[in-house]
């Protein structure tokens, strides 16, 4: 019950792998010359950070040429220990707590500079390639601290020797590799692919995105810092080039030359190229960096995914119908304590927004109660989803309140809200891509169940409610299927139960059934009368098939130029003067 | 699964890569040298006259009957002027290529880089670049020069015959660029006259302008920089032209080639040097006429980080053929007794592993030449390293 | 006095060098990393001028013309499969700007190579003498940016750039060959920054890695700036100012690192730099 089938036979070929490289490291020494240690040696240390690198790149999006800072602030933090302390046990010790602590604070403050609310991918790029000039600067201007230009040079480090360094760096090595497969194998490493794909879906699953980023960059910073003590160590000299910028673009050509997003093919590929370049650059200088340049650019275009990716291609392949995760079994959860019946879940009073002298939402006043089925209607430019943003992020109202469940909103973020009772769907359906229909869903329980660091799980626990959409909609038998591969109305109806599967209190819709056929457009009609007649959701609709409106509200709110013109049964509107003129476009009421 | 083959492919690739790291055989054949060698990367301009200069000497020795009856051969690498591609150059130099001796001219970061392996393989290390000093290691002998003998022959001059009192002092904040300037000020001051302003630039740093604005308005009747070499040189002296500096401006990285290359901006610059291809001695115009002979269109203009190269060739050879063998502890002991005249006149590296040198005052002449002001003999290098 | 002309000038320089990233990035929200080989192209295109014993200032024309033409060649090759994925085109132009710079190694040699000036000696400004160059590239800089929003505004190619700013769709219902806009927007930006090569070519050495030395302070400032150079003169004017002011005041080391620590500080706390409407 705890395992599902596939899972064994991964386990044992990683194991398996990670034994056959663990062996290679130990007899190492024996079968190699001196020159080939000692570069495999410093290979495999760059290894440790291609594989920081992938899985910050590779697996969550994050482009950053900052790995080669907090290297070498490790690096240096040793190296300055040790030259200018001491290289007694106890100082060793010193050393490595420094080598780490130091990086981890720099990473601390640099995930906190790039992740902030709304700042853009670019910019944590942006960031990554001014810490390693900072960094480079300060040890410059470092003087005997650091030593400048020169850099540090004989101080001791660990008695190991050649060999024991070898050993040391490939153990280390693949207890970092074999962690990082773990770790994104399992359903939390998901969540690196998912903030990939779609940060703002996270968001409005009550992640917080940026959070989550700031704490792998500091984890990272500490691996990286680590990687910089063994090579302080190792080769016995540090020199400002090693925190430098270019060495950051260094480490980020490995990892796209072997495959990023795999963490084998970064190690690969920067224990390749290093020992390759050592073997050619002293013959052909200039023309070997112009073969890794070519190549680099060449892979970037036509082969985004590196040469694991190659590997893929042109190796046959095996079975390709078993799913790489395998379809994990649907279990019930415990519903939650629902809403009481009477009290507001949402209450809107005064709200307005601009976008500088343009009045887009003016003085809306608006109440939703548990059970209710509110429709939005109004033309287009009538501002719909720009009130649904205002519902759903605190920063967006210009003036007015918004209250949910009792709470003000403003200011709050979208991961905030949500985590008040809030779910939002949106127009084009924003899944996760690169996930499977079972992992998306976690995702969406994540913020309740924390999901395991360490292994996949063979149940996915949903609330009844989202269990049903499922079933109603026959994605429940394609759990282990790559959303990808999923119709348009497919992916609408897995997003609309990754909304229900938070338990909201409040579901915003914005126009669900949009593109959708007849069939799966009562599917989905029924499924909103269900969670809201029987089950007691609120939710408000925004729609442009009146029909459709007509079958399922409760009730009809009506939008026009930023104000809200009517407001009440279905009835009512539907045979109200106001909705007539303004859909026939005449009205400038 | 999918999976499995990947995985299949990673591991052959593994055990390829085990088959390739064949061993190297060390053979009873020739004496190599290596020479580690900033082919690429800041050093890049200047490397090839640096092997041009090993070549002729290891042809000429060759052809005269080797050192004890073996042939010497080079093996050069690519360090990439820093401490990254040196440890590749060494450990492959060293450790792969087994040669019997390093003799080259290096960046202080790949010299610092290569120590610890040249102490691990334990072989003799002649470091033949100018450097900022006080680098000690049993087996490192220098025979370029430090700040000590080639700071005074230009602030002499400028206080002596050019009148200068307030100095300024201008670098690339870098060991070489601090150490240097860090000496020149001591002995400024020593000397009497004063400091009006001290200035640094990160390396790559190419915007001088408000360096240059400091030291106009500083009052200062002379300035010295230290930069790096090559392009930081370049630019500083385009843009201290431009802004119409022209008190007498003394300057410690510059090189004969460069200044060529830098045309009208070059002329009047200060240098002081081992090595002028001017020297006017028989060994000097031998070794010009030699490597123009064989290389002639090909010829790299042989400079202050080449000579020495040629100069570390016949030492080494002076001290095997002292030692009778190319056995590290003997040869070691003998290149602190050995001398060898050559282009820069007689060099020994006696005074703690380093060179007492003849040092020249030079002046950049509009067609980049480099006409000798002053000379001064035996220049010593003072206390580098008390310990050995 | 000085102080002020050293915060202009430099300035100038910064918007020189940065005018072709921006071009790019304003129009395709793409980055050229491969920026500072072009401005290496440019300055190699004075020296195999000086080469020819043509005129210096021919260089700027020829340099301009190289620069497009190379560049529409990497627009069409390497950046078309690359709009959707912005980061990987980081990537890419960085790779071929390492591709560049070893083409240019092997051709020409690491060699610092000379250039003649285009202009030299100094001018007395309100009685201080001042670099005659460095108040030519405040014009230069004045020409550049009308000469480009007279191309954005005057032209069809530039109404067209326009519209694919604002709304790419939108553009292409309209009729607007949008993949003819970005194709001679990147000529028009790496033409321009092998003109700013050429303009380098006074104030610094000629060698292959010349270029890698602007690339960051001119990348941070187009951050700064958006799409717009009227927002880019304003940056460079704040942030060429606060360099000039940190390294006359403080050191010029901290100087150095002046314009990419504030750039990276602005922009966390306004994501969209200078450009917020």
């Amino acid at each position: 019950m705890h395992e599902n089938r596939s899972t064994p036979a991964r386990v044992w070929l990683f194991a398996a792998l990670a034994l056959a490289a663990a062996v290679i490291v130990i007899i190492g020494p024996a079968l190699f010359d001196r020159f080939t240690l000692n570069v495999l040696t410093r290979s495999m240390i760059y290894a440790m950070l291609a594989v920081t690198v992938d899985i910050l790149w590779g697996y969550t999006g994050i482009l950053t040429f900052g790995q080669a800072a907090f290297f070498g602030t490790g690096a240096y933090a040793s190296a300055m220990v040790l030259s200018h302390l001491g290289a007694s046990p106890a100082l060793m010790v010193l050393a490595l707590a420094l080598a780490i602590i130091v990086p981890v604070l720099l990473g601390a403050f640099v995930g906190w500079l790039s992740f902030g609310h709304g700042s853009t991918p670019l910019y944590a790029t942006v960031i990554s390639l001014v810490v390693p000039i900072v960094v480079t600067q300060l040890v410059f201007s470092g003087g005997v601290w650091t030593g400048s230009s020169s850099g540090l040079v004989g101080y001791s480090g660990l008695p190991l020797g050649l060999p024991g360094y070898f050993r040391l760096t490939g153990i280390c090595l693949i207890v970092t590799a074999v962690v990082a497969l773990v770790f994104t194998r399992s359903d939390a490493g998901k969540l690196l692919v998912a903030i990939r794909d779609n940060e703002a879906r996270c968001a409005y699953l009550g992640l917080d995105p940026q959070r989550l980023k700031i704490v792998l960059t500091t984890i990272l910073a500490g691996v990286a810092g680590i990687a910089g003590f063994l090579y302080a160590n190792a080769s016995g000299v540090v020199a400002p080039e090693n925190t430098g910028f270019v060495f950051g673009t260094e480490i980020v050509i490995w990892t796209a030359l072997g495959g990023r997003g795999t963490i084998i093919g970064p190690v690969i590929g920067a224990i390749g190229i290093d020992y390759l370049s050592a073997q050619l650059s002293g013959d052909l200088p200039f023309l070997w960096n112009l073969v890794v340049g070519a190549l680099f650019v060449v892979m970037i275009i036509l082969l985004p995914n590196g040469l694991a990716q190659l590997a893929r291609m042109v190796l046959p392949r095996g079975n390709e119908q078993a799913s790489p995760s395998g379809s994990p079994t649907l279990a019930a959860e415990p519903a939650g304590s629902g809403s009481e019946a009477g009290n507001r879940v949402l209450a809107v009073g005064g709200l307005g927004k601009s976008f500088g002298s343009l009045q887009v939402l003016q003085g809306i006043d608006l109440d939703v109660h548990p059970g209710e089925l509110v429709s939005l209607v109004g033309p287009n430019g009538a501002g719909k989803t720009t009130l649904m943003r205002c519902l759903s992020d605190g920063t967006e109202a210009t003036t007015g309140t918004v209250t949910i469940a009792g709470q003000d909103i403003s200011g709050m973020t979208p991961d905030e809200i949500v985590a008040l009772g809030v779910g939002r769907k949106f127009q084009v359906a924003s899944v996760f891509d690169s996930l499977t229909v079972a992992d998306c869903l976690r995702m969406a329980r994540a913020s309740r169940n924390a999901p395991s660091l360490l292994r996949r799980s063979a149940t996915l626990g949903l609330p009844a409610a989202a269990a049903d959409i499922l079933r109603s909609t026959g994605l429940d038998r394609m759990l282990g299927r790559p959303v990808s591969l999923l119709s348009h109305g497919q992916k609408q109806s897995l997003e609309l139960a990754m909304v229900v599967a938070l338990e909201p209190k409040l579901i915003l819709l914005d126009e669900p059934t949009a593109g959708l056929t007849k069939v799966e457009r009562t599917t989905i009609g029924a499924t909103l009368q269900k969670l809201t007649g029987e089950l007691g959701f609120a939710a408000i609709l925004v729609e442009h098939d009146l029909d459709f409106v007509r079958d399922i509200s409760t009730r009809i709110v009506v939008l026009h130029q930023g104000k809200l013109v009517l407001d009440g049964s279905v009835d009512q509107v539907v045979n109200s003067e106001v909705v007539r003129t303004i859909y026939s476009g005449g009205a400038h009421a | 699964m999918r999976n499995r083959t990947v995985i299949l492919a990673f591991a052959s690739a593994a055990l390829a890569g085990v088959a390739l790291a064949t061993t190297a055989f060390a053979e009873d054949g020739p004496i190599k040298i290596g020479i580690p060698v900033g082919l690429s990367g800041a050093n890049s301009v200047v490397a090839p006259s640096v092997v041009q200069s090993a070549e002729l000497a290891v042809a000429e020795i060759n052809a005269a009957g080797g050192v004890l009856g073996r042939q010497l051969a080079l093996e050069i690498a690519d360090d990439a002027s820093g401490a990254a591609g040196a440890q590749k150059a060494f450990d492959s130099l060293v450790f792969q290529k087994e040669v019997n001796a390093v003799i080259t001219m290096e960046t202080s970061a790949a010299r610092n880089a290569g120590l610890p392996i040249i102490s691990k393989g334990d072989i003799p290390y002649i470091y033949t670049s100018f450097y900022e000093g006080k680098s000690c290691n049993a087996n490192l002998f220098v025979n370029a020069w430090v700040p000590e003998q080639q700071v005074p022959p230009i602030v002499d001059n400028f206080i002596k015959s050019q009148g200068a009192k307030k100095f300024f002092l201008i670098g690339s904040d870098y060991a070489f660029g601090r150490g240097m300037l860090e000496f020149a000020k001591a002995y400024i001051e020593k000397s009497g006259a004063s400091i009006v302003g001290e200035e640094y630039l990160p390396m790559e740093g190419s915007d001088w302008t408000a360096i240059i604005s400091n030291l106009k308005s500083s009052g200062a009747d002379a300035v010295i920089t230290s930069t790096a070499g090559g392009a930081p040189n370049v630019t500083l002296t385009k843009q201290l032209r431009g802004a119409g500096v022209t008190i007498p401006y003394g300057n410690l990285a510059v090189d004969e080639g460069t200044a060529k290359s830098m045309g009208a901006d070059a002329a009047g610059i200060f240098i002081s040097a081992s090595y002028v291809t001017s020297i006017d001695s028989d060994a000097n115009k031998s070794f010009l006429a030699a490597m123009q002979k064989k290389f002639g269109a090909e010829l790299r203009t042989p400079n202050d980080l080449s000579v020495p190269e040629y100069e570390g060739i016949y030492l080494y050879k002076a001290a095997v053929e002292k030692a009778g063998s190319t056995d590290t502890a003997a040869v070691l002991a003998a290149l602190a007794e050995v001398s060898f005249v050559g282009p820069r006149g007689t060099v020994s590296m006696s005074r703690q592993h380093h060179a007492p040198l003849t040092m020249y005052l030079g002046q950049v002449k509009a067609d980049g030449s480099v006409t000798v002001v002053d000379t001064f003999k035996g220049v010593d290098p003072g206390e580098q390293c008390p310990d050995l | 006095m000085t102080l002020l002309l050293d915060m202009v000038t430099t300035a100038a320089i910064l918007f020189i060098v940065a005018a072709g990233l921006l071009a790019i990035f304003g129009v395709l929200k793409i980055i050229n990393f491969a920026h500072g080989a072009w401005l290496t192209i440019g300055a190699y295109c004075a020296v195999a001028t000086a080469g020819l014993g043509l005129n210096p200032w021919l260089a700027l024309p020829i340099a301009f013309a190289v620069g497009a033409i190379l560049g529409g060649i990497t627009e069409l090759v390497i950046v078309r499969p690359l709009y959707r994925r912005p980061l990987d085109a980081i990537l890419a132009t960085w790779g071929l700007g390492i591709v560049i710079g070893q083409l240019i190694t092997l051709w020409f040699g690491r060699d610092v190579q000379f250039t003649p000036n285009l202009l030299s000696g100094t001018v007395d400004v309100f009685g201080v003498g001042y670099s005659l160059y460095r108040l030519f590239a405040v014009a230069a800089a004045l020409v550049i940016g009308l000469a480009f929003t007279f191309l954005l505004e005057g032209t069809r190619l530039g109404l067209s750039a326009q519209a694919v700013i604002m709304n790419e769709m939108l553009a292409r219902a309209l009729g607007i060959d949008t993949a003819r806009v970005r194709l001679a927007t990147f000529m028009v930006g790496t033409g321009l920054a092998a003109l700013a090569g050429v303009l380098l070519t006074p104030l610094t050495s000629v060698d292959p890695n010349m270029g890698v030395a602007w690339l960051i302070g001119s990348f941070m400032l187009v951050m700064v700036a958006g799409s717009s150079f009227s927002t880019l003169a304003i940056a460079c004017l704040v942030f060429g100012g606060a360099q000039v002011l940190v390294s006359t005041f403080v050191s010029p080391i901290f100087g150095g690192i002046t314009v990419a620590v504030l750039c990276a500080l602005v922009l966390r706390i306004s994501p969209k730099g200078f450009a917020r409407a």
